[in-house]
């Protein structure tokens, strides 16, 4: 898979919870052991938002993490790939109606990819970063 | 060690609440194909029989205290303070449940921690959930509830301190196109070519 | 209302997370420190408080079964169990005995892989990422084996009030049978590496102490409390599910080293013997698994009749692989939903016990003193700290390289020797 010249030959991706079950965050760790291995596509997990390239999000985002959330995005630097793990971030999953939490990913910071599931397995995390990778890539290409 | 029985448990903490003793009652479960049994004792005490009961407990064997758990029956709250004993000797565990009612006009318990400290975080959580005082608690700051949450708004109450309506939020509902915020940035990735 | 004055952080909050964050809901810890040395901890939790027991106050009690599953993702089935064990007492509803064992065996199984994840977490914060791979590259073992018993790799939506929704068939007990031939040769290399190891040791023995007296009086639960010497397992003290027809022994670290210090290493020792005892436990129970059904009430309808007209208290527990995790539920009749639900997590009895851990600690201990109760609901993630009067705030990556390097000193110096 060739990646796109601007954001080079692999990217680093930032992992935040922001107040899930931890179901997708073990599956997106998950991702990064040898059976599933995200990094053969030079993809690196970083510990930094200042360093990466793509931010996974998981849970539905409490109001603790809200503003959290949002100055990680910030930090990031452009351009940048927001994917939102699990069902709670896409749709408040089974979180649908809560006093604390803020409301699904997109009303805090724009999402590019939702990867739905409770959780989603590790290839589907996978395939929907290489989606969201290719979709850029094919954008590049016809700017 | 002698093993009191559920009754005679129930029997030496009625002797201790005094006239604080309100009622007992001893249960039963079995579970899996030979049929053991676990067993409880349930004791409804007032406010002021608590400590005495509880150190009275604590000599027949020092408890394992689980959780405090609470229920909101209209004029009152009620506290149930859940206590395991003779943990370590196998099979003969025997959960014993102080339960207390308080009035909502004088929402005050004393603190357990004196006997056992382990009991600090459930004390913790029932003060900023139930709008409780617990009197002599050696900190008595928020735990889970965010900094900026309202005061005066108890999630767990039914009445008009629990939660009001227009703070839930329903995440179902948004719908996709009510991103309104004036300072967000514009997505990343732009929608695909039609090609 | 007596308040503590808790300094606060100045300025900026950043959320920087670890680099692998199988350390998931952030806490943050204030410390007091001179030098490398902790003074004073104090923790803040509730990054994750999503008011799940609210919730559960308004939906029946069928679908907070549901919602009590995606408490935590690691305990898949304990919060299910627990709390459809306090319905059952309330509701006086006797669960097959079919069902009881598939509970078990389920909990067992997600104990292993709770605690080969727990391993590498624990080794990833020493600094053998190897050794990480290496455990959960055998906890995908496990996982297939649930996906193959339950459809799903988490939640795996076993329970149901009265029984289980799924059976484990005779045709499936071979494959079970070839993971757990599977197991016995990965504990044996696993107790190997953690064990063994001069490294381990040296960073492990002795640091983050929970005496016998301090677990005692501040009630943890699981093996946290189990290796500073306190027998409590709720599948020994209280019979129920499967484990009410076995015999099970409290696992402490004096089983294999003799003694018993209250240490991160020791901690480390019951979680590995804790694996193997769940191996030998799912063996016995698919051994003495009777015949029958899998269902008090099959018909949703039929059983949810029945609890709107049930009334009373109960406790459901169950030992997690983080300790015991209990329900309260009270139902009232003419109501669906429970009235009064309170949920313990393991977690939360053993997060006091983090403050005396941590006192008379080096920084570069936090990760893994942090780490060592397997917290659930965990780590750093941001840690502030006032030395010599001056706040300074350390980000997890910061700690967690304190503490590789630390790792890497102390392995110089034994090759050097």
């Amino acid at each position: 898979m060739k990646l796109s010249q601007t954001l080079g030959k692999s990217l680093w991706a930032f992992l935040f919870n922001s107040g899930s079950c931890n179901g997708c965050e073990i599956e997106t760790v998950a991702t990064v052991t040898p059976r599933y291995d995200l990094e053969r596509f030079g993809i690196k997990v970083v510990g930094s938002p200042r360093h990466a390239d793509i931010l996974l999000i998981s849970g539905p985002v409490t109001r603790k993490m809200a503003p959290r959330l949002r100055r990680v995005y910030e930090q990031m630097p452009d351009p940048k790939i927001v994917l939102c793990i699990g069902a709670c971030g896409t749709s408040g999953g089974a979180f649908y109606d809560s006093y604390t939490l803020v409301g699904p990913v997109d009303q805090v910071v724009p999402v590019d990819m939702y990867v739905p599931g409770c959780p989603p397995r590790p290839e589907a995390i996978i395939d929907g970063v290489v989606k969201i990778l290719a979709r850029l890539e094919a954008a590049e290409k016809s700017a | 060690m002698k093993l009191l029985t559920p009754q005679e448990i129930a029997d030496t903490l009625q002797a201790a609440a005094g006239a604080g003793f309100i009622s007992a009652r001893c249960t039963e479960w079995a579970e899996g194909a030979k049929g053991r049994k676990s067993r409880q004792v349930w004791l409804h005490i007032t406010r002021e029989a608590l400590l005495p009961t509880l150190r009275r407990l604590a000599d027949i064997h020092y408890p394992h205290v689980s959780v405090i758990a609470h229920a909101d029956t209209g004029a009152q709250v009620d506290l149930m303070y859940h206590f395991y004993i003779y943990w370590g000797i196998p099979r003969e565990e025997i959960l014993v449940t102080l339960t207390i009612s308080l009035d909502k006009s004088d929402l005050r318990t004393p603190t357990i921690t004196g006997i056992i400290p382990g009991a600090l975080t459930s004390e913790r959580e029932k003060q900023e959930m139930l709008g409780i005082e617990v009197v002599d608690i050696p900190d008595g700051r928020r735990l889970f509830l965010p900094e900026d949450f309202p005061e005066g708004v108890y999630p767990w109450r039914k009445d008009e301190t629990g939660i009001p309506p227009d703070m839930v939020k329903e995440l179902w509902a948004t719908g996709r196109d009510s991103l309104q915020l004036d300072d967000t940035p514009p997505a990343p990735t732009p929608e695909p070519p039609t090609a | 209302m007596k308040t503590i004055e808790v300094k606060k952080p100045s300025g900026y909050f950043t959320q920087i997370g670890p680099a692998h964050p199988a350390l998931k809901e952030p806490v943050m810890f204030n410390l007091d420190v001179e030098g490398e040395r902790i003074i004073k901890a104090d923790f803040a939790p509730g990054m994750s408080h999503r008011g799940i027991e609210w919730m559960g106050l308004r939906r029946n009690c069928i679908q907070v079964i549901y919602l009590a599953e995606r408490i935590c993702g690691i305990c898949g089935i304990t919060h299910s169990i627990s709390f459809v064990r306090a319905v059952e007492q309330i509701a006086q509803i006797q669960v097959p005995v079919r069902a009881h064992y598939i509970r078990s065996i389920v909990g067992e199984l997600e104990r292993i892989h709770s605690h080969l994840l727990w391993a590498g977490v624990a080794a990833h914060e020493l600094g053998f990422d190897s050794a990480f791979y290496l455990a959960w590259r055998v906890r995908e073992n496990v996982m297939d084996l649930v996906e193959y018993l339950t459809g799903n790799r988490v939640h795996y939506a076993m329970i149901q009030i009265g029984g289980v929704r799924r059976d484990i068939t005779r045709e499936q007990f071979p494959r079970i049978e070839e993971s757990m031939k599977f197991f016995d040769n990965a504990y044996d290399q696993l107790a190997r590496v953690f064990l063994d190891d001069t490294t381990v040791q040296m960073r492990c023995r002795d640091c983050g102490v929970l005496t016998y007296e301090e677990a005692r009086q501040l009630c943890p639960v699981g093996p946290t409390a189990r290796a500073s010497g306190i027998k409590k397992d709720v599948r020994v003290d209280h019979p129920y599910a499967g484990y009410a027809d076995l015999d099970i022994e409290y696992m402490t670290p004096d089983r294999l080293t003799g003694e018993v210090r209250g240490d991160v290493y020791d901690r480390i020792v019951v979680r590995l013997l804790e694996v193997k005892q769940s191996i030998a436990l799912v063996r016995q129970l698919l051994e003495q698994m009777p015949d029958g059904p899998l269902l008090a009430i099959p018909k949703p309808a039929v059983l949810l009749a029945k609890l709107k007209g049930a009334a009373g208290e109960a406790v459901g527990r169950h030992e997690a692989p983080r300790g015991e995790v209990m329900h309260y539920v009270r139902l009232e009749a003419g109501k669906d939903e429970p009235v009064s639900w309170k949920v313990k997590a393991s977690s939360y009895s053993n997060y006091l016990s983090w403050i005396p851990m941590m006192e008379g600690e080096q920084i570069a201990d936090i990760p893994i003193i942090a780490a060592s109760i397997d917290p659930c609901i965990s780590c750093t993630d941001r840690v502030a700290l006032v030395q010599d009067g001056n706040r300074r705030v350390l980000t997890k990556a910061e700690l967690h390289r304190l503490s590789v390097e630390k790792t890497r000193r102390i392995q110089a110096s034994l090759s050097a020797r």
